[in-house]
């Protein structure tokens, strides 16, 4: 049995090296000092200093108005645009839609933010909270028009035959059989939108120019200076909502679905197809 | 029917603006220098000046490495969870950390890395003494492979989580032990997890800036680093777009390397 | 002796708590076609795969040729398996495929072409050597399967239902190509399948399984002909089975009257059951038969019509018969002694032939 022993003992070491910086940062949150290295006393200090700390709290309010925005106008805009990839008549637009939905999908962040920045500077408009929302959006669309997408294929072609043959109008069909059927897969798109903003780094970071910050754009800029105990306050706070993220996300059965693992999810099914 | 057109146009707006707009306007930026007159020198200077192209070397070095070795971790671990009894629940745990801002955990490696961090303190303990170890080569290697780890393992696992026992059982059927049953069955039939993981982490690894700026301080430059510092930093935004229209080339060839090869389907009899 | 390929002896097997496989003993001889027949969750796919090695026995001994084989990896055992969803390697071609077995056994590689071209021929599959897995019919790959096992000349071939994924027509072309197969190559197939019509047309010996327990084993005719008990009887072949009384030697008693059977061994009015097969009963004018019943429905099934009727006892009576009658008719069923078959309730297969020997 010692390749039993030899196997968990493997196991256990990637769980610990996985976990253990995380638990790091929240073990040092509560330290009564200033550093990451040298825990010399329990307090709430650095999280007294965070809820305390103005600056941080209207940071976080950004954030969270940036996803809810983006994320609800590129769930609009997605389904609006599965609806049109389904309907779409003939095989090459079908397919030269989706190829163009993904291209976001496949590049790389650096490649967005630096082109976005590019595209706000041609066009003259300010940097700030706009390009940042215009940018969020802009990335969030194309995972609505996947998660949308396959619902709309799933629906029994009968089904809107059956509503028209009753009388229904194209807008009554759209807004009261397909709409309602496709309901789960334009939350699943709402709810994906919004992780994948909460969690964007990259592309903010180009095109949020002077005046206006995200917590990842904080984040990195206070992690540039040195270690900062706020910083894992923060990180607390932020892992228990990541957990009840993920809690939500897994009894809605799809937990294994933000950005990156999305990414993973389509270069498997490209290879597999 | 004729509404069709119109709920199109916000979709449509999108790809034009969003998309195909951007998209030809780094490559159309590439053409230009600081000075804003149409140039070829960015390309000539990326070919002909040795730094852009040691950093591209480097850049693709350091992926390959960090790639390489995050498949070396995730391979077994993803064999030895798929024996576990309840798997989902542990491959869940591997998932879990994906959740974690990218940049929260980048951050606690400052921590753990520092000159009194709890690793130098672990090596003073075991008796190995204390070591540089933030901004270095290794650390960036290291951290950029933990952030990596569960986007190899995810792919790995489903593809031998999707393995039919019976292959294996055929296998042993026909006389192969153990190993050549790994060699000859198993891993043929995982790889494509193993490019799906390949793709998930190389071109992120040739991109990712902000662990070669928190942890290999300076020493570092990958693509994405040289990129983010065209743009942000020294203002030239026709040489950024170069190096930017390098990478996209480097993720097309990425993609086509570790397409599959087989031709699957094939003729209809 | 030496002739048993493969012999159980008190094998248990169990998963967890459930038991799938009691006290089964057996020998397989060599050179037969066996099946293993039963319905599914039996326990005849356990067997095959404690055979191949895939599964350890929890107690009892399996013997290979004499040898004891438990924990025996599979790897290292004389036996091959054309499983039941095929198992080809989706990597590699039919060549490459059917060579598996043999370049792990770090055959030549001229000796290795010959040995695939040959199986591949054998399989009726010849000049399909570079084809890809995925562009093969069902019917193809099941064959490509066959070739891949017989290739390495195992001195026993098992077969996991292989043809339970193919169309009608389809399997019953395999099912002669297999039996013809087993005779050319003179290796010891068994087989395990829940059909019984395929069990009956291609054995030379069945086993019927049920709830992990071997009921019956025999040739096809004798399963048919002597069903040990109700279970056999009903889940070989259609069958009318009516409760009745053991008179005496060769005097059974059931619908109230007394027949003439040939069967005896039993004690003085012993409670048994009767069985009469539908195809044994022929339709004779009213009162010119041994029972007289009433027609309730009539199936046209092609080769013949599918009757059901009722006696003035209420038994129910299935009558498979080439000519029509009416529905509400009454007719007389006729039928010789030589069709009735007595069986006893709870007789093992050992007191069954027992009693064989003491008047046959």
């Amino acid at each position: 049995m010692k390749k039993w022993r030899i196997s968990n003992l493997y196991l256990a070491l990637v769980f610990i090296v996985l976990y253990l910086p995380i638990f790091y940062l929240i073990f040092y949150s509560f330290n009564v000092g200033d550093t990451m290295d040298h825990f010399s006393g329990f307090s709430w200090r650095h999280y007294a200093t965070l809820l305390s700390d103005s600056r941080m709290i209207s940071i976080v309010l950004n954030t969270l108005i940036i996803a809810l925005l983006s994320s609800l106008i590129a769930t609009i805009v997605g389904t609006m645009g599965a609806l049109g990839i389904y309907s779409a008549k003939k095989a090459t637009v079908k397919n030269g839609l989706l190829s163009l939905n993904n291209v976001l999908m496949v590049s790389p962040d650096v490649i967005i933010g630096a082109s976005f920045l590019i595209f706000f500077t041609f066009l003259g408009f300010s940097l700030g909270f706009g390009s940042v929302l215009l940018s969020h959006i802009a990335f969030s669309i194309p995972i609505v028009v996947l998660m949308v997408l396959p619902k709309i294929n799933e629906l029994p072609k009968t089904m809107v035959d059956a509503a028209y043959d009753l009388g229904a109008s194209s807008w009554q069909t759209l807004t009261k059989v397909i709409l309602p059927a496709i309901t789960p897969g334009i939350f699943a798109g709402y709810f994906m939108a919004f992780t994948y903003s909460l969690d964007d780094f990259a592309v903010t970071f180009f095109v949020t120019g002077n005046g206006f910050s995200t917590l990842s754009v904080e984040i990195y800029s206070r992690a540039r200076q040195g270690v900062d105990l706020e910083v894992n306050a923060l990180s607390t706070l932020m892992f228990i909502v990541s957990l009840l993220l993920v809690v939500g996300y897994y009894l809605l059965g799809r937990y294994n679905q933000n950005r990156r693992l999305q990414r993973v999810k389509a270069a498997e099914a490209k290879i597999n197809q | 029917m004729h509404k069709k057109a119109t709920y199109l146009i916000p979709y449509l707006l999108w790809i034009g603006l969003f998309v195909i707009a951007p998209m030809a306007l780094i490559v159309y930026q590439s053409f230009f220098n600081i000075t804003g007159h149409f140039t070829l020198g960015n390309y000539e200077q990326y070919l002909t000046n040795g730094v852009y192209l040691k950093m591209t070397f480097n850049s693709i070095l350091y992926a390959l490495i960090i790639t390489l070795s995050t498949l070396l971790i995730s391979y077994p671990t993803a064999l030895l969870l798929n024996r576990l009894k309840n798997k989902q629940l542990w491959l869940l745990l591997i998932i879990l950390p994906t959740w974690i801002n990218l940049l929260l955990k980048t951050y606690a490696f400052i921590g753990l890395f520092s000159q009194n961090g709890s690793v130098n303190d672990f090596l003073r303990f075991v008796g190995l003494g204390s070591h540089q170890i933030l901004f270095t080569d290794a650390s960036f290697i290291f951290v950029a492979a933990y952030i990596e780890i569960p986007f190899m393992i995810l792919p790995i696992f489903n593809s031998l989580a999707e393995l039919k026992p019976s292959m294996i059982n055929a296998s042993r059927d026909l006389g192969a032990n153990s190993w050549q049953t790994f060699r000859r069955v198993i891993l043929p039939l995982t790889m494509p997890g193993v490019k799906a993981g390949f793709q998930a982490i190389f071109i992120p690894s040739l991109s990712l800036f902000m662990i070669t700026r928190l942890i290999g301080g300076n020493r570092v430059i990958t693509l994405g680093t040289a990129i983010e510092e065209h743009f942000l930093v020294t203002q030239n935004w026709g040489m950024g777009s170069t190096i930017g229209v390098i990478l996209i080339l480097a993720m097309f060839v990425v993609m086509y390397l570790t397409r599959d090869r087989k031709v699957k389907g094939g003729r209809i009899r | 002796m030496a002739d048993n390929v493969i012999e159980f002896k008190k094998v248990n097997k169990s998963f967890d708590e459930t038991r799938v496989l009691n006290e089964i003993d057996f020998e397989i001889e060599a050179g037969k076609f066996y099946t293993l027949l039963g319905p599914s969750g039996c326990g005849k796919t356990t067997i095959l795969r404690l055979i191949a090695g895939f599964a350890d026995v929890t107690s009892g001994d399996i013997l290979f040729e004499g040898q004891r084989v438990n924990g025996l990896p599979a790897n290292e055992r004389q036996v091959n398996t054309v499983f039941q969803d095929y198992a080809l390697f989706p990597h590699l071609n039919v060549f490459e495929n059917v060579a598996f077995g043999l370049e792990i056994r770090k055959l030549k590689k001229n000796e290795i072409k010959i040995k695939v071209d040959e199986a591949l021929k054998l399989v009726h599959l010849s000049g399909y050597g570079r084809r890809e897995i995925a562009e093969l019919s069902g019917g193809q790959q099941q064959r490509v399967a066959i070739a891949r096992a017989i290739v390495n000349e195992p001195k026993v071939l098992l077969l996991d239902e292989p043809l339970s994924a193919l169309d009608h027509k389809l399997r019953k072309e395999m099912q002669g190509e297999l039996r013809d197969l087993q005779r050319r190559l003179g290796i010891t197939f068994i087989f395990v399948t829940h059909d019984q019509e395929e069990a009956l047309a291609m054995s030379d010996q069945i086993f019927v399984m049920n709830a992990g327990k071997i009921l019956q084993s025999g040739s096809p005719v004798d399963i048919y002909d002597e069903p040990i008990n109700h279970f056999v009887a009903d889940f070989i072949g259609e069958s009318n089975i009516i409760p009745g009384k053991m008179r005496q030697d060769y005097i059974v008693n059931f619908d109230g009257q007394d027949f003439e059977c040939v069967d005896a061994g039993m004690k003085p009015n012993e409670p048994v059951e009767v069985v009469i097969r539908p195809e044994d009963l022929d339709i004779a004018p009213i009162d010119t038969g041994q029972v007289n019943v009433t027609v309730d429905t009539q199936l046209f099934r092609g080769v013949d019509y599918q009757i059901t009727a009722h006696d003035a006892m209420n038994n129910e009576w299935k009558i498979n018969s080439i000519h029509p009658t009416k529905i509400g008719q009454t007719v007389a069923l006729a039928f010789d002694p030589e069709d009735i078959h007595i069986m006893r309730y709870g007789e093992t297969e050992d007191d069954f032939d027992a009693r064989l020997e003491t008047y046959d």
